[in-house]
């Protein structure tokens, strides 16, 4: 049985705090604090500790992007000049290290940044996966909880929810 | 969007000094977006004015560009010593305008100074669209603009490969680097604000930003990731700006002339480029100040700490100048001595102590708090730093070729012809022009990072109550 | 292949050059002595080298410039102040410059794209191909000796019929890349091939370039220094000049110098000292 979403619009941090803690306590079959999401016009990390654990990867993109840059980078650049022997310039060695040493600190900084990049568009699972269920005022000052669960519980979510006067609960439509 | 133009409840401060008023903890997030989404909507006539300036500045140096391609570069008076000129002054000059953005918010952003927030978009968005000038005058300088391709190392069937030695090829590197590091920083950085633009927009217009905003509805992951995200290219950016902006110095001081063969170079370059971006920032805020209608925002306490940093650093920036002379003064070389004096004492040297003055005197004027306030001086004190720091890069330049190792190449009279003045002057209109119009698509405030400002002041106030 | 080439040579691609007797097992390694005592001034090596080697006449208004295409140029030197010649009524001293082929040459490892590098036989090579026209060999070249096509000069030097006495060894540049006095490598290569066609190395005086054919006194001796008994090789042992050297060990009273040795450019041209009679 596939789960559905439902999304309640709250006023500010204090309200959605309250409710998710209510969320939590209820301890409701087919429903996972994991399957809560928080959209909010900033971030708000106390709130989102609520939620439990989620780890964050980017870094280790960072890292590989580094390691990657610099010595690809560097191997690269020196096995270029290298393989052009007949060139030999103002009596420097073939390979010279200073040189070959700045261009491989640009190559790790480049790649590092665009490993950071790929590894934040594949943690935000681009592209795609946009939940149908967002409401503008959300980018602007209102904040709203996301659950995904089990089409039984789904009332008695949202039960939980109008207790916290939200502005707005929406469902998924046709389901 | 909101269509509304009514400018009743715009607080309009029409006097040269503006209260000292911070943004407001109490303004409504609601109001923030409205705000600066109006930005977006029709300008002011300044803005219409600026970049109709700029587009016929920058259609001038096409004109000039493209009559010196078509003849050769001795249109631009360029001859066997003097072989750089303009060109490779205004280059550093614009590579060294970059800096600033990346100070103020990289830097600032990981040592969490929170009044960065409203202004470091736009610093950012200098910092790309000046280093797209700067990369102009590389192509523009060289003989054959059409082959300008071989200084990127591509692979090729006949194992053909610049010279990594060359500086010049450090500096395309490094370039290339920090143009793609800049944009993807200022890019990024706006994501959440395109989906403000996103969620507000209609038509076209909406399709633009959802495209761009890459689905962002601000969950939870969402801003985790990119939290993470954007610190490590904070991070990755402040050593790539530095770097920059050596290896550009590298191109001097890697060479043996005399006056470039300076070991302080490439410290006494990074400072220089702070220095120049931290004035073109005071400009800019300034000018969108007022176009923009952002009294709300850009305040006057932001604008205060814009310059005494500005302040901070031009100091810097002196002492490493004193360093340069002192340095070669006391040094045992002759020629370098020589050259020198020559820009004391030359032809050169109105140039020499206007820039000097310009530089070390005229940021005096930003100690004073009466001064830092009133707006239109310090306009005409920014744009002069400026001015300032474009002589220094020419009195690099310039005297270096003109009195150098070889007596018989000396050169005294040497001017730049108006095709070189034309190119130059083109170079601010396309900056200028560019920037506009990043203004007028993108939010040049950062509506979320305002908003999380305002919030975190609020909740700092609630917890002292 | 090339990580394997990168790790298997890689201490002959961390050599350094110039060293000492770099050139005692190459067949050629050409230089040049100019005795400045027996220059007159007379400019005929410069139109020597016009003729030999395709330059442009620029014309009145880009020479006053500074746009002049002279691969070797005579330089006259009255001093001034207290440099002022001591024997203003000797006339001018003069001194022939063209690119000195230096061993480490700055505007080699300044060249972004590698249009300029050096020649197994020492030679400071100009690829025309290759040159996208930065400029920034001549900013780093102390003598100043690299020149820059500013103008399209085939269509504004040589009208027709002018095209007709261009020397067709020798191609024509077009504008915006730079040029610079080559040795006459034209030459150079010519009696190379025809040595090695015939199994033997090039033997001295079977070459020379423009400048030295051209010059009325001899002033300039050119020739290979990878040959011992080569004319060039002995004034160089004579002079006590080395090549791999920045600062010589020499007699007093020899005359042999290159011009901004302690640059560490490792020139190949060595200049004898010109001798002013005091007396008169």
């Amino acid at each position: 049985m596939s789960k559905v979403h439902t999304l309640a619009l709250y006023n500010d941090f204090e309200e959605a705090g309250r409710t998710l803690q209510e969320l939590k306590a209820a301890n409701l079959p087919g429903f996972r604090m994991d399957d809560v999401a928080i959209k909010s016009p900033i971030e708000h990390p106390e709130l989102s500790e609520m939620l439990g654990k989620r780890p964050v990867y980017v870094q280790l993109y960072t890292l590989a992007g580094a390691v990657l840059g610099s010595t690809v980078g560097f191997t690269l650049i020196a096995s270029a000049q290298a393989n052009f022997l007949l060139q030999i310039r103002g009596g420097r060695p073939v390979v010279p290290i200073p040189p070959d040493m700045v261009l491989t600190y640009e190559l790790f900084i480049l790649i590092g940044v665009l490993m950071t990049v790929v590894g934040c568009f594949i943690a935000w699972k681009l592209p795609g996966n946009r939940s149908t269920l967002y409401n503008t005022s959300i980018s602007e000052d209102k904040i709203g909880i996301l659950v995904k669960a089990d089409p039984l519980v789904i009332p008695k979510i949202n039960e939980i929810f109008s207790r916290h006067q939200p502005l707005e609960i929406m469902g998924e439509q046709g389901r | 969007m909101i269509h509304t133009t009514d400018e009743s409840d715009i607080q309009i401060e029409r006097r040269f000094v503006p209260k000292a008023k911070d943004i407001s903890e109490d303004i409504a997030w609601a109001q923030i977006n409205k705000d600066v989404l109006r930005s977006m909507e029709r300008p002011r006539l300044m803005y219409w004015v600026i970049f109709l300036a700029s587009l016929a500045l920058f259609s001038f140096g096409v004109y000039c560009e493209v009559y010196q391609y078509q003849t050769g570069l001795g249109v631009a008076d360029l001859e066997n010593p003097q072989v750089w000129g303009l060109y490779i002054a205004t280059f550093i000059f614009w590579i060294g305008m970059s800096h600033s953005g990346t100070l103020l918010s990289a830097i600032l952003h990981i040592m969490h100074a929170d009044w960065r927030k409203p202004i470091y978009r736009f610093a950012e968005a200098m910092t790309t669209f000046s280093l797209m000038t700067a990369g102009l005058f590389v192509l523009v300088h060289l003989g054959r603009v059409w082959e300008f391709y071989y200084v990127v190392a591509y692979p090729n069937e006949r194992w053909v490969w610049p010279n990594f030695n060359s500086p010049l090829v450090w500096d395309a590197t490094a370039i290339g680097t920090y143009l793609t590091s800049s944009i993807v920083f200022l890019y990024f950085g706006m994501i959440p604000d395109l989906a403000i633009c996103r969620d507000n927009a209609k038509g076209f217009r909406k399709k633009f930003y959802w495209f761009l905003s890459l689905g962002w509805q601000g969950t939870d992951r969402q801003w985790a990731n990119f939290r993470v995200a954007y610190l490590t290219i904070a991070c990755f950016l402040i050593p790539l700006a530095v770097s920059v902006h050596s290896i550009v110095a590298t191109d001097f001081a890697v060479s043996q002339q005399p006056g470039w063969h300076i070991t302080s170079f490439p410290p006494y370059f990074v400072a220089g480029a702070l220095y120049s971006g931290c004035a073109a920032i005071i400009t800019l805020f300034i000018v969108l100040r007022y176009v923009f209608r952002f009294e709300a925002y850009m305040t006057m306490p932001i604008l205060d700490k814009t310059c005494r940093l500005t302040f901070a650093i031009a100091m810097v920036w002196t002492y490493l100048n004193l360093i340069e002379y002192a340095s070669v003064w006391y040094g045992n070389d002759e020629y370098a001595k020589q050259t020198l004096i020559f820009r004391a004492t030359g032809t050169y040297a109105p140039y020499w102590w206007a820039m000097n003055f310009l530089g070390s005197i005229v940021p005096f004027a930003l100690a004073f708090k009466s001064l830092r306030n009133h707006l239109p001086t310090m306009m005409v004190v920014s744009l002069l730093l400026n001015l300032g720091m474009w002589l220094e890069r020419f009195m690099i330049v310039t005297p270096t070729f003109a009195h150098g190792y070889y007596p018989w190449t000396w050169t005294g009279d040497w001017w730049p012809s108006w095709v070189q003045w034309g190119i130059v002057a083109g170079s601010f209109g396309w900056f200028s022009m560019l920037f506009m119009l990043f203004c007028k698509i993108f939010p040049t405030v950062s509506m979320y990072e305002v908003k999380e400002m305002v919030y975190h002041r609020f909740m700092a106030r609630k917890a002292r109550a | 292949m090339s990580l394997s080439n990168l790790i298997k040579n890689w201490s002959s691609l961390r050599v350094k050059r110039p060293y000492e007797d770099q050139y005692k097992d190459k067949d050629y390694k050409w230089a040049m002595v100019i005795d400045l005592d027996a220059c007159t001034g007379c400019n005929a090596c410069t139109t020597a080298c016009y003729a030999e080697n395709n330059l442009p006449v620029v014309g009145r208004e880009a020479f006053s410039k500074g746009q002049a295409m002279h691969w070797l140029r005579i330089e006259r030197y009255w001093g001034e102040g207290e440099h002022m010649d001591k024997f203003p009524d000797h006339g001018a001293q003069f001194l022939p410059m063209m690119c000195q082929q230096c061993e480490s040459a700055p505007c080699e490892v300044v060249c972004p794209v590698g249009a300029t590098h050096h020649t197994p036989d020492g030679l400071n090579s100009q690829v025309y191909n290759r040159c996208i026209g930065s400029r920034y060999c001549s900013a780093n070249c102390p003598y100043k000796v690299r020149y820059f096509n500013w103008w399209q000069y085939p269509e504004r030097a040589w009208p027709n019929p002018l095209e007709q006495q261009l020397n067709p060894d020798v191609t024509v540049r077009s504008k915006g890349v730079m040029e610079k006095c080559t040795f006459c490598v034209q030459r150079l290569t010519e009696a190379k091939n025809r040595a090695r066609t015939e199994g033997r190395r090039v033997a001295d005086g079977e070459v020379t370039t423009a400048c030295a054919q051209a010059c009325p006194t001899s002033a300039i001796t050119f020739g290979n220094l990878a040959d011992d008994k080569s004319q060039v090789a002995r004034i160089w042992e004579r002079q006590q000049i080395k090549l791999a050297s920045d600062k010589q060990e020499k007699d007093e009273n020899l005359r042999g110098y290159r011009i901004f040795e302690e640059l560490r450019t490792y020139p190949s041209v060595v200049y004898l000292e010109r001798v002013r009679d005091s007396e008169a």
